[in-house]
């Protein structure tokens, strides 16, 4: 999954180390949440969405869109 | 917000308009600092609790191991060796603590990686068990087998953990 992790962090001169205190994670976490090595659980997507006053969609980008939910 | 436009919906999925931050990046300067890859300090508060009860089992271990090597006399006849021999137990059960608790405090991805780093360990010892056994059955004359299975985990754990971190 992609993300605009990194550009909104910097839109707002944070460091990943300040923006791992604010989200109360490692600064490797959000390290890997940049680069697209690891997509966070909801509770952590939400804390991201309400840090940056983004809906959890436009922060986070599937790769690909899901297929459609098989119907009948 | 500041320098960004907002996200837009579009069928075919989120797209985005991030030119601002690009443009501003273009003209250089701002991602220097900002893309230091020191520790949190969040990151240090949470090395130092586990380092500060870590590091007391570590030591307790080696004194009650150094303590059972010097006096234990496991390979004599007391009956006593036996209590001596499982006394270093109780500082490893405060190191297994100090390792609980130091995931307890982790997030999920450092979870992830802890237990990708235990489960490399975990395999490696189970491997190196069942081989040991079979070249025992196979009549290779082999000692200290249960040191050989403890040194093959730890190896086992801290290649994974590394490996893993890096990836």
């Amino acid at each position: 999954m992609n993300n605009h992790l990194k550009a909104l962090r910097e839109d707002r001169g944070w460091t990943q180390g300040t923006l791992a205190d604010r989200l109360g994670v490692s600064r490797q976490t959000v390290n890997a949440l940049e680069t697209g090595r690891y997509d966070p659980a909801l509770p952590l997507a939400f804390r991201i969405a309400r840090l940056f006053g983004q809906p959890i969609e436009a922060i986070f980008i599937p790769s690909e869109e899901p297929d459609a939910p098989a119907r009948g | 917000m500041p320098g960004v436009r907002r996200f837009q919906w579009t069928k075919t999925g989120v797209t985005s308009t991030l030119d601002t931050i690009a443009a501003r990046r273009q003209t250089g300067g701002m991602t220097s600092k900002l893309d230091r890859q020191d520790r949190s300090e969040g990151d240090r508060a949470r090395a130092r609790a586990y380092h500060r009860e870590f590091w007391p089992g570590i030591v307790a271990y080696a004194v009650v191991l150094t303590g059972v090597l010097l006096w234990g006399d496991l390979d004599g006849q007391s009956p006593w060796r036996f209590l001596w021999a499982v006394l270093p137990v109780i500082p490893a059960l405060w190191i297994v603590r100090a390792v609980l608790r130091h995931v307890r405090r982790s997030d999920d991805y450092q979870r992830l990686l802890l237990l990708q780093g235990f489960g490399g360990g975990f395999a490696v010892a189970m491997i190196a068990s069942v081989t040991l056994a079979f070249l025992e059955i196979a009549g290779l004359g082999l000692t200290g087998t249960g040191w050989l299975i403890y040194g093959a985990g730890m190896l086992g754990w801290i290649v994974t953990g590394a490996v893993a971190g890096r990836r």
